[in-house]
């Protein structure tokens, strides 16, 4: 096992007001392994992926993207240098993230969606970003909708393009903020389909989900978080099957019934 | 029918001096594309100013919108063509003067600069701020932010407003033969000047006005409802 981390996580708090949304959370995920997180709604789990790429500015704390400090480095007087947005972005591409809500630009194609940041950011040439593109495309069973709009694309087929135009900037790991929640129930489907083939491809992944059997059977650890919190952490044999918190017990009980 | 009428809807003369007339439509489509270029510009400023942050920014930006929206395009004609040259040159020190073309173009394009601004800010905060999320999180500065997701968006939204607007310019461009532009009404008034029959002159311009606001914003807004047709299905 590799002694860097894809992603570290150290003590991150993150405050909006006077409202204490993170306390304090660490953790890490190792490469190629997958990282599921379950918790109440408003236990603070978009947040903390939403600080990991620094989409929120955390209070306090560290995130780590291979042993580089998204917050900037300590210089030798213990002080922090704050690094400028240019940086940040340049971290940011190596997390790919897909959203609840999808947010598919609707004035590009779908190619047009899945090659605009290869073009833009990593300054591919039309030529290569297209044919990653429909790599990408084809990773997630749709190659033959390029030329669609995303109107005109179902709830499952819009999610699998945002997880499609994530991948196309090749990220060092991928962020998935709740990505079947609203989708119909008959949807999500297709879209865990896809996302366990990442994970067995050895994709790292931080999934946010209420979807217990993915959590389950296709990560290789579980984080519940309560109230800003990781109230209970470990393999999903041990979550799912004897968690120590009363609190997560009584989570799962609710889901799984 | 009386001759007064007839004479007042005979096309005759109008057709005699189409050359002249043609000529002083051009300028009125010359006014309204640079006064449309300096709105849309100064529109756009605006409009990111009032969306900025920092509230200082919001301030100049919320100011030049309720300035110019509320500012009568006749007024503003006047007023830059005769005082803004001298209050420029008691500022310099110097003669200043400009062309009746350059005041006729700024005024108009700082009027609707004002109702420009206003649509670009309906239509930038309408962008869902996930669009923007998805942008960041892929690593995207703000300015390509800017330029491929929201500008994109914002102009298919706001066209059907924009085209009302672009026919308002268009007809407060006729207000530019005030301060003597050789527009079409500007060459109205000067051949019947010369032939004291006014009637005929009105009435052909007024239809020429209809005709080229109604064939031209027409197809705009026909073009433009099949190009976001594709986007909002
Ligand atoms: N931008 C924000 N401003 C203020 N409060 C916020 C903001 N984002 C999230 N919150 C609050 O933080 C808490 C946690 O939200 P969130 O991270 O979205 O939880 P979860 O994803 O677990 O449902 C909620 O109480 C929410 O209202
Ligand atoms: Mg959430």
């Amino acid at each position: 096992m590799d002694a860097i981390p894809a992603i570290r996580v150290v003590d991150l708090r993150k405050n909006f007001g006077a409202l204490e949304v993170l306390r304090g959370v660490s953790f890490d995920v190792h490469r190629g392994s997958v990282v599921s997180m379950i918790g109440a709604s408003g236990s603070g789990k978009s947040t903390l992926l939403r600080c990991i790429n620094r989409l929120e500015t955390p209070s306090a704390g560290e995130v780590f993207i291979d042993g580089e400090p998204m917050g900037g480095p300590v210089t030798a007087n213990g002080e922090r240098k704050e690094r400028p947005l240019s940086d940040i972005n340049r971290m940011r591409r190596d997390l790919g993230m897909v959203f609840q809500q999808f947010n598919l630009w609707p004035h590009m194609t779908v190619i047009g969606n899945v090659i605009e940041a290869p073009l833009r950011v990593r300054r591919m040439k039309r030529k290569a970003a297209i044919a990653l593109a429909e790599e990408c495309l084809a990773r997630v069973h749709l190659s033959e909708k390029g030329t669609e709009y995303p109107a005109r694309l179902s709830g499952g087929q819009m999610q699998r393009v945002a997880i499609a135009r994530a991948l196309a900037m090749q990220p060092k790991a991928m962020l998935f903020d709740e990505p079947t929640s609203s989708l119909d129930p008959e949807l999500t489907d297709e879209v865990l389909t896809v996302m366990r083939e990442l994970a067995a491809d050895g994709t790292t992944m931080i999934v946010v989900t209420h979807e217990m059997a993915f959590a389950r059977d296709a990560s290789d650890r579980v984080l519940f978080l309560h109230n800003g919190q990781i109230e209970e952490e470990g393999p999903p044999d041990q979550v799912f099957g004897a968690p120590k918190s009363e609190r997560c017990r009584q989570f799962l009980s609710k889901k799984l019934q | 029918m009386s001759e007064a009428l007839v004479d007042a809807l005979n096309p005759a003369l109008f057709w005699e001096y189409r050359q002249v007339l043609l000529r002083g439509l051009a300028f009125n489509a010359y006014v309204f594309f640079s006064a449309a270029t300096v709105a849309l510009i100064v529109g756009l400023a605006a409009a990111l100013l009032r969306v900025n942050r920092a509230w200082p920014f919001r301030w100049i930006g919320t100011l030049h919108v309720e300035v110019f929206r509320n500012a009568p395009d006749y007024i503003m004609v006047i007023w830059v063509h005769f005082v803004l040259p001298l209050l420029l040159g008691k500022l310099i020190g110097q003669r200043v003067e400009f062309s009746p073309f350059a005041s006729a173009v700024i005024a108009l394009g700082f009027v609707y600069s004002g109702y420009f601004a206003e649509t670009f800010r309906a239509g930038i905060q309408s962008i869902p701020q996930g669009h923007l999320d998805a942008g960041r999180a892929c690593g995207m500065a703000e300015s390509t932010i800017l330029w491929r997701i929201i500008l994109p968006q914002v102009v298919r939204r706001m066209l059907p407003e924009a085209v009302n607007q672009f026919v308002s310019l268009f007809k407060a461009t006729t207000i530019v033969s005030l301060i003597a532009v050789p527009d079409l009404m500007y060459q109205v008034s000067m051949v019947t000047q010369q032939e004291m029959r006014p009637l005929p002159l009105y009435t052909g311009a007024a239809v020429t006005y209809f005709a080229v606001i109604y064939v031209v914003a027409g197809s705009v807004r026909g073009l433009s409802e099949r190009w976001r047709n594709k986007i909002y299905a």
